[in-house]
């Protein structure tokens, strides 16, 4: 929610976000199908079966570094924050370092503990949220008619940055559940809560968006570098309810955390089942200072690291490991699996 | 060479003490066998309890019999055993026919409760040390052991240390007995079982684990007595031993198991599917699973109506925070976010820090170990100088400080809020982790300000959800989340819409309360039309 308007469509970002959330919700089949047909392995394993093993384990790298990249890019994102908001004077490797400190610690105690934490957390998160929200409309912030026209320009220029932008940030990033489904304990739930999860998020964003034009107005909305905080930092209320930036500061490190640790875990998980690691709690630390590094270096200033992210990732990061690969993927694996139905007898006597 | 011989000669004793534990082995050695002659027996018994002075002996003649009476003094009840033991023994009209006399004097003249036959060494020291008379008689290779037990023992008194404005003011002592009694007097359940074990090589401790049989989970009933048979140590002075022998994660500064000195709370606890442990010497029972949210939980909470104790539970968790991040947060605002606070205090604030030769934390440090200092001390403090220590101790947090321009007084208020917002946490064990918790978030503050707290409290979230005390996570029904047990978190519902005992503990028997139970007023449609008042409200 950072950075994750669609800002070039103006006042129907929001739109632009549903729509994104429609084609999130059908490019999550794409994944559940391959998670269906690999039910217990996670995505660096069954890639090797699909495309077999050398082309499999070149991609399983691919995917592991492309993990590592989106933990490290995140990671980055709410340092940059921090550092020019909150904490000018502060080094960037010292937050980040902090940072990854959580995410390490938090990697170490298992999956089981980042998914009730994420749980804990997301409670947390919606209260701040409907706080933030009410506190909005009680200061009289929000003006209607700064979301018309509506569509003034068609739907041409809508679906264009869905399909440039929105599908993959932050609804494509579900890539990261190839890796992590086989993990969970109630396998006939994934479906559906997961969908919902789809959903509500996207909903989430859209409200988000709204109320950011709502406050801001569009010239702002553009403008501004974190839309979000900008607009947490006009709530005023009767002279003492002011300067919520630090609202915005919990929200931030939490959802940060959540998100790098995911991608921070499945690069962990991903390198432990190519290597054949019994324990993956060895390689946390490796990693972690894998992506604490590459954070740092990746772009020199928060100018390159916003242009990458908008306009180079989408197109040639994003799009062949969120959406061509795993299409691929599933075209080759029903092939296969569909020939081998066909074929049986023989292959049995070849294997 | 020396260490070698000092390793084998333990692992030796340690050897002869298995031994020693294993009393209900039938086939004991010969030489743990009581001997035929009672002077035999006598004499070993004072050889190896090194002629200890409260080992009294009564040499007694029972028929033609020669015999001794055998038992501690202090441990019994002396009143007892001259009167059902002594005198009956001593009676002239014992039949002088030759026949079983050891039978005679088992079956007819001891008139006590509990009375039976032991023919090994072992069983008899464990007797005799806990309090019961044992008669050798001549020509008989067994003894007969009589329960005379009756010693000194505080009475019950009230709570010292959780202390409630309604509800039961009794609370436990240190003998065994008296607990389980204070539990069972209020649970009349056959199906409360009370399993005992002797946990201790050298103490022999009486240690006894409460349940409810089809409310409590059995798999954690097993594994209770699982981690309490695999504690081997010397002696269990106080059930603190025992909650540091089988807590699932030493490294922690929260407690995973619950202790309480109230049978009410236990009681509730038990019909809630917890297991407890009771330990001989020790006032504290403890409860095991124990979760986060439990210790927020106060007795008083359940004696008075929902929307007190709701608002209160509320109140506690707000000091909690109060009390975790209180002095952190001064740390972060007066050192990082000036911009946080408004201007008209942040001028105030400053003017008060103008004569403060140092920085904030320095500043809250100061106070706080002071405060933690004199809490310590107050503690340990014999009554007749408290009064004086707390004159001084109201000196050095107060005016005087600040005056010495030592501290600011906005300081002196953070602290103060803080102190007692600490107390306000029902259960000492876990205000005293906040206090431990409270420095880090200090350091964390001075470092790195509001980043630093938030740094802290995840670290703290992650850790709380790693833990898990006898299986079960120590944060549910939060974390995971099960909607059904939010009935008793944040919100006490009110009493009749409890209706579940917790899922993450009960497995079988969970609904605890009946259909209907919400009280109502006497309804009017069916005072007009009797027995047809259900029909009418459907």
């Amino acid at each position: 929610m950072l950075v994750g308007f669609p800002l070039s469509l103006k006042q129907d970002a929001w739109i632009g976000l549903l729509m994104a959330t429609a084609l999130g919700v059908l490019l999550f089949f794409i994944y559940y199908h391959l998670y269906k047909m690999y039910p217990d392995l996670p995505l660096t394993s069954y890639l090797q079966e699909i495309v077999g093993k050398w082309i499999g384990r070149i991609l399983g790298y691919l995917y592991i570094l492309y993990f590592t990249y989106l933990a490290a890019r995140v990671l980055r994102d709410f340092g940059e924050l921090l550092t020019s908001t909150i904490y000018t004077n502060t080094p960037l490797f010292v937050l980040l370092t902090l940072s990854m400190i959580i995410c390490a610690y938090a990697i170490q105690k298992g999956f089981e503990v980042i998914a009730r934490v994420g749980e804990l957390f997301f409670v947390v998160v919606y209260i701040l949220a409907v706080v933030g929200f009410t506190l909005i409309i009680i200061s009289k912030l929000i003006h209607m008619e700064y979301l018309r026209p509506m569509l003034a320009n068609g739907w041409i220029p809508i679906i264009k940055t869905v399909l440039k932008g929105s599908i993959t940030f932050p609804f494509g990033e579900m890539v990261v559940f190839t890796v992590l489904l086989p993990y969970l304990n109630q396998q006939k739930k994934v479906k559906q809560v997961c969908i919902w999860g789809i959903v509500l998020s996207g909903i989430n964003l859209a409200i988000a968006a709204v109320i950011n034009i709502a406050t801001l107005g569009i010239d702002l909305f553009i403008r501004s570098p974190y839309p979000l905080l900008s607009t947490i930092s006009k709530i005023k209320l009767a002279n003492f309810i002011e300067r919520l930036d630090v609202l915005f500061m919990v929200y931030l490190m939490i959802s940060g955390f959540m998100k790098t640790t995911i991608f921070y875990y499945a690069a962990v998980i991903g390198t432990a089942d190519i290597f054949n690691f019994k324990d993956y709690r060895k390689i946390t630390f490796p990693i972690g200072v894998i992506v604490l590094v590459s954070s740092m270096m990746i772009a020199v200033n928060y100018t390159e690291h916003i242009k990458e992210g908008l306009k180079i990732v989408p197109i040639y990061l994003h799009w062949p490991m969120q959406i061509i690969i795993p299409s691929l993927l599933l075209v080759i694996g029903l092939i296969r699996k569909h020939s081998k139905q066909t074929k049986k007898p023989p292959a049995q006597t070849n294997s | 060479m020396s260490i070698l011989s000092k390793l084998l000669k333990k692992k030796h004793s340690r050897k002869k003490n298995d031994n020693y534990r294993q009393k209900q082995d039938p086939a004991s050695p010969a030489e743990l066998l009581i001997q035929r002659e009672y002077q035999d027996n006598l004499a070993r018994m004072k050889r190896e309890l090194g002629n200890s002075t409260d080992l009294v002996v009564r040499e007694i003649k029972i028929g033609q019999n020669q015999g001794a009476l055998v038992f501690i003094d202090g441990l019994v009840d002396a009143k007892t055993i001259s009167e059902f033991v002594v005198e009956t023994m001593m009676d002239k009209n014992i039949p002088n026919e030759n026949f079983d006399i050891f039978q005679y004097a088992l079956n007819k003249t001891i008139a006590l409760g509990s009375v039976k036959t032991i023919t090994n060494w072992n069983e008899l020291y464990d007797l005799l040390l806990s309090g019961c008379t044992i008669i050798f008689l001549n020509g008989y290779n067994k003894a007969i052991c009589g329960e005379t037990k009756g010693f000194e023992k505080r009475s019950i008194d009230e709570p010292s240390q959780q202390l409630s404005i309604r509800g039961p003011k009794d609370s436990f002592t240190e003998t065994l007995r008296v607990n389980t009694a204070l539990i069972r007097r209020r649970i009349k359940s056959p199906n409360l079982w009370i399993d005992s074990m002797k946990i201790g090589r050298v103490a022999q401790t009486d240690v006894a684990i409460m349940y409810i049989k089809g409310i409590a989970d059995d798999k954690i009933v097993q594994e209770v007595k699982t981690r309490l048979n695999r504690i081997d140590i010397d002696a269990v002075i106080d059930s603190g031993y025992i909650e540091q022998l089988i807590e699932d994660e030493t490294f922690t500064s929260f407690p995973t198991t619950y202790h309480t000195e109230r049978p009410d709370v236990v009681s509730s606890q038990l019909l809630e599917g917890r297991i407890a442990i009771v330990s001989d010497g020790s006032p504290y029972v403890l409860t095991v699973p124990a979760i986060f949210v439990q210790f927020f939980q106060a007795p008083d909470d359940y004696y008075s109506r929902f929307d007190l104790s709701t608002s209160i539970r509320f109140l506690r968790i707000i000091a909690f925070f109060i009390s975790l991040i209180g002095p952190s947060l001064y740390i972060a605002a007066t050192t990082y976010h000036q911009e946080m606070i408004p201007t008209t205090l942040v001028i105030a604030i400053a003017a008060q820090r103008e004569n403060v030769p140092f920085p904030a934390f320095f500043e809250a440090l100061i106070m706080e170990i002071t405060f933690e200092i004199l809490r310590e001390a107050g503690l340990r403090l014999p009554r007749a100088v408290g009064q004086a220590v707390s004159i001084v101790g109201a000196l050095v947090i107060g005016q005087a400080a600040v005056q010495a321009s030592i501290v600011s007084p906005l300081m002196v208020i953070v602290v103060s809020i803080t102190a007692i917002a600490n107390f306000s946490t029902p259960v000492f064990a876990m205000a005293i982790s906040t206090r431990l918790l409270r420095f880090a978030l200090m350091i964390m503050a001075a470092f790195i300000g509001l980043f630093g707290i938030m740094v802290g409290l995840m670290l703290m979230s992650i850790h709380l959800c790693s833990l898990r005390s006898f299986g079960v996570p120590y944060m549910s029904p939060l974390a995971p989340f099960n909607g059904e047990d939010q009935q008793d978190v944040f919100i006490r519902y009110p009493l009749w819409a409890l209706k579940n005992r917790p899922k993450y503990i009960s497995k079988g028997n969970r609904i605890r309360i009946g259909e209907n139970q919400k009280p109502e007023p006497p309804n009017q449609s069916s005072a007009d039309k009797p027995g047809s008042g259900k029909g009418n409200q459907e």
